[in-house]
C-alpha cells in the first residue's frame, strides 16, 4: 500500500494519529507528506522575502514547464518595496493566496534575502492542513521550514530556488544541471540520495531520524519564538553565509545553550562562506574546531562539507522526512527512507 | 527585590579583567590612572594587556579563572571588564556566583558584556553597571560626563539624566526596572539560560556596526519572543555605524524600531546616550529608574 494515500486517508477519516505509531517504524508518525507532483500540476512562485523581477525568473519558469508542471506567478513577482518583494500586506496575501489555491501543488519561493520572518505570523494555515502542499527554499526561508515543521508537522523542500537556475540550460555544468533536478525528483517523489566525500574531521555512525535545519543564522533568530526549531532525536543540518567566524561561533554558543545540541541523533554541517577576519581580530579558530568544541561531548555521528548551502553545491533536502545518514570512512550517503 | 551591591568607597579596589577580547596594556593605561585619581586602588588581571596572541584576551580557562578569583575576591569591590568584544558567552554558564551572590560586587561594562547582565539579573536579581570600560577613559574621555557618570554611580550619587527629543518618540511616562544592552546580544541569549524577562520593565537597546536588515531581524526575534510586547517603556541608545545593503532597506533604524513597536502604547524614546559612541551614561542594570518623554526632552532618573 502506499504509505502516502494510506496516511492521506487516515486522516480525512478521522483515525488518531498516536494510533499509527505502533504501525509505522517512523519516529515521528504525525509527520504529513504533500501530495507528489504531477505532469500538469501548478507550481506558484511567489516573493516573501527579497525583491525580484519577471526577467529574471525566466530561467526557472522554462525549466520548471519543462518538467511538465504548469507555473502560476505570483502577485509580488516584480513588485519592490526597497529590498522587499512588495510590502509585508502584499507578501503575506501573495502567499496566502497560493496556500489557499488548491490547484497549486507547490509554492516554490523566488529568493530568499529578508522578510520571511516579517510575515509569518500573519500566515493562515488552516486550508494547508487539510490539504498540505510543498514549500520550496532555503536562506531566509528556513523561517518557514522552522514554522511548518515545528507547528503543523508538515513536510518542506529546502533547496535553491527561482535565482539559481543557469540561463542558458544547454550550457550550464553538470553540477548546476544535478542540483537543480534534485528539486524535480524531491516534488515528483523520488527518493532522495547524496554522498559525500569522507572528511577527517567526520565522526562515524550510521542513524536514522527525521531530517531538519536550514540558515544558522535565522535558526539562532527563531529562538524563543514560536517558529522555534525542534530537533530532539533528528538529523539537524545547518549552513551560513557571509559570518565572520566568531559570529559563526556565538550561533554554535546558541544552539548549544537553548538545548538544540544535546538530543540529536546527527549533525549535518553544510557549506559555510565565512567572512575573513578583519586584521588584528583573527580568531583562531576554523569551523571545524568551532562545531567539535560543541558536540565533542555527544555521540552522534557528524559530518562536514555536505553539499548544502550558499553555494553551487546545493542539493534538494526534505525536511520533516525520515532519512537515514551514513557517515563511514568511505564517505557520507543521506538517503530518503 | 532587586539586590543593590555595597557602593564604592576612597580606598576601596576596582579589578579590571577581560573576560571577552584582547585589550593592548597601554589601552588601558588611562583608565587605571584615573580610577586610582578617583580614590581607588586598581588591580588589572593577566588577561589585561595578556601574552594572549589570539582575538580572545586568553583561553576561555585564563579569563573564566581571572573573572572567578575577582568575583570570590573579598577585597575587590568592582570589576570593571576592560572590553567587550567576543567571548562572555564561552564561559558564562561555567561561573560560579555561590559567593558573589552572598558578597554582590558590582560588574562593570556593555557589548558582549549584556550576556553578564542578564544572565545575573535572571538568576541572581543583582543590579550591574551597564557603563563605560576602559577605552572611554582614553584621550581624555576620562573628563566626559559619560566617564564621570561611572564615577558617580559608583559612588553611590543617585543620577538622573536628560536627552533632547527625537520626532519619532512616543510620549509618556514609565516605572520600571531597566534592563537592557547590546540588541545582538539580547537576540542571541534569547531561549538560553541567560534570556530575560522583560514584562513590566524599562527595556534599553544599543547597536553598533549592523546591517539595517539584521537589526529589522533581531527587533522581530524580541518581539517574537515576547519581550516588547509588556514593556513599561523603551529606550533606544545609539545605533552607530549601522550598514545598509546594496538595495536599500529604505527606513532609519529609528523608522525601523517606531514601525515593530506601533501596536504598543508605553512611551519609547530614541537616541537615548547609550551605546558603543562617546554617548554612553552609566545604566544600573535591575534598579528600579523612572522615565518620562515629553515633546522636548527626555529624563531618566533612578528612583530610590
Amino acid at each position: 500500500m502506499n504509505r502516502k494515500h494510506f496516511l492521506s486517508s487516515l486522516f480525512t477519516t478521522g483515525i488518531s494519529v498516536k494510533a499509527l505509531a505502533a504501525t509505522l517504524h517512523n519516529p515521528d508518525p504525525s509527520i504529513r507528506i504533500p501530495q507528489h507532483l504531477k505532469p500538469g500540476d501548478a507550481v506558484a512562485i511567489t516573493a516573501p522575502a527579497g525583491h525580484i523581477t519577471v526577467e529574471e525568473l525566466q530561467p526557472a519558469i522554462k525549466q520548471i514547464e519543462s518538467w511538465g508542471l504548469k507555473i502560476r506567478l505570483g502577485d509580488t513577482i516584480g513588485k519592490k518595496d526597497f529590498s522587499f518583494g512588495g510590502t509585508d500586506a502584499e507578501r503575506a496575501a501573495d502567499f496566502q493566496r497560493m496556500l489557499d489555491d488548491p490547484a497549486v501543488k507547490a509554492i516554490m519561493c523566488a529568493r530568499g534575502g529578508y522578510g520571511s520572518i516579517r510575515i509569518i505570523d500573519q500566515l493562515n494555515f488552516s486550508k494547508f492542513l487539510i490539504k498540505p502542499k510543498w514549500i520550496i527554499g532555503f536562506s531566509d526561508i528556513t523561517v518557514m521550514h522552522c514554522h511548518i515543521g515545528s507547528n503543523y508537522k508538515v513536510a518542506t523542500i529546502h533547496s535553491k530556488m527561482c535565482n539559481s537556475f543557469p540561463e542558458d540550460w544547454s550550457k550550464a555544468e553538470p553540477l548546476q544541471r544535478d542540483t537543480i533536478l534534485s528539486i524535480k525528483d524531491a516534488l515528483t517523489g523520488v527518493k532522495m540520495k547524496y554522498n559525500a566525500l569522507p572528511h577527517e574531521k567526520n565522526r562515524h555512525g550510521i542513524i536514522e531520524g527525521t531530517l531538519t535545519g536550514g540558515n544558522l543564522k535565522i535558526i539562532e533568530n527563531l529562538a524563543g519564538s514560536k517558529s522555534e526549531i525542534k530537533t530532539a532525536g533528528k538529523i539537524l543540518f545547518v549552513e551560513d553565509t557571509g559570518e565572520y567566524l566568531y559570529s559563526i561561533d556565538r550561533m554554535f554558543w546558541n544552539l548549544q545553550r537553548t538545548g538544540k545540541l544535546s538530543q540529536l541523533k546527527a549533525l549535518i554541517i553544510g557549506g559555510f562562506r565565512i567572512k575573513p577576519d578583519d586584521p588584528g581580530e583573527e580568531f583562531g579558530r576554523t569551523l571545524y574546531d568551532i562545531v567539535w568544541e560543541k558536540v565533542k561531548t555527544y555521540n552522534y555521528p557528524v559530518c562536514f562539507d555536505f553539499p548544502v548551502g550558499h553555494q553551487r553545491n546545493n542539493y534538494a533536502l526534505k525536511c520533516g522526512v525520515l532519512h537515514r545518514l551514513s557517515v563511514t570512512a568511505n564517505g557520507v550517503e543521506l538517503l530518503e527512507v | 527585590m532587586i539586590k543593590i551591591p555595597p557602593y564604592l568607597k576612597k580606598g576601596d579596589t576596582i579589578g579590571i579583567t577581560c573576560p571577552a577580547g584582547y585589550m593592548a596594556a597601554e589601552k588601558v593605561q588611562t583608565c587605571v590612572e584615573a580610577l586610582q585619581q578617583w580614590g581607588y586602588k586598581v588591580i588589572a588581571g593577566n588577561t589585561v594587556g595578556g601574552k594572549s596572541t589570539t582575538y580572545f584576551s586568553g583561553t576561555d580557562g585564563e579569563r573564566l579563572t581571572e573573572l572567578q578569583q575577582m568575583l570570590d575576591n573579598e577585597n575587590i569591590a568592582a570589576i570593571l571588564c576592560g572590553r567587550g568584544g567576543y567571548g562572555m558567552g564561552r564561559i558564562v554558564e561555567q561561573i560560579d556566583f555561590k559567593k558573589f551572590k552572598r558578597h554582590p560586587k558590582w560588574i562593570i561594562g556593555f557589548s558582549d558584556i549584556t550576556i553578564l547582565h542578564t544572565h545575573i539579573h535572571t538568576h541572581y536579581g543583582i543590579s550591574t553597571l551597564h557603563a563605560p570600560m576602559a577605552a572611554a577613559f582614553n584621550e581624555e574621555g576620562y573628563k566626559n560626563e559619560y566617564v564621570q557618570s561611572l564615577k558617580k554611580t559608583l559612588a553611590g550619587k543617585r543620577t538622573k539624566y536628560t536627552c533632547n527629543a527625537y520626532e519619532l518618540n512616543r510620549k509618556g511616562k514609565a516605572s520600571g526596572t531597566l534592563i537592557g544592552g547590546n540588541l545582538s546580544l539580547l537576540a542571541h541569549v534569547t531561549g538560553t539560560s541567560s534570556d530575560i524577562k522583560t514584562k513590566g520593565k524599562i527595556l534599553f537597546i544599543e547597536e553598533v556596526g549592523e546591517y539595517l536588515y539584521s537589526a529589522d531581524r533581531m527587533l522581530y526575534q524580541l518581539k517574537r519572543s515576547g519581550k516588547l510586547d509588556k514593556l513599561a517603556g523603551l529606550i533606544i541608545g545609539g545605533f552607530t555605524e549601522m550598514k545598509d545593503t546594496k538595495r536599500p532597506f529604505g527606513k532609519t533604524i529609528y523608522e525601523i524600531i517606531a514601525d515593530v513597536v506601533k501596536t504598543y502604547n508605553y512611551p519609547v524614546c530614541m537616541g537615548f546616550p547609550v551605546g558603543h559612541g562617546k554617548e554612553n551614561y552609566a545604566l544600573k542594570v535591575g534598579a528600579v529608574y523612572h522615565l518620562n518623554v515629553t515633546p522636548k526632552k527626555v529624563m531618566l532618573e533612578e528612583t530610590r
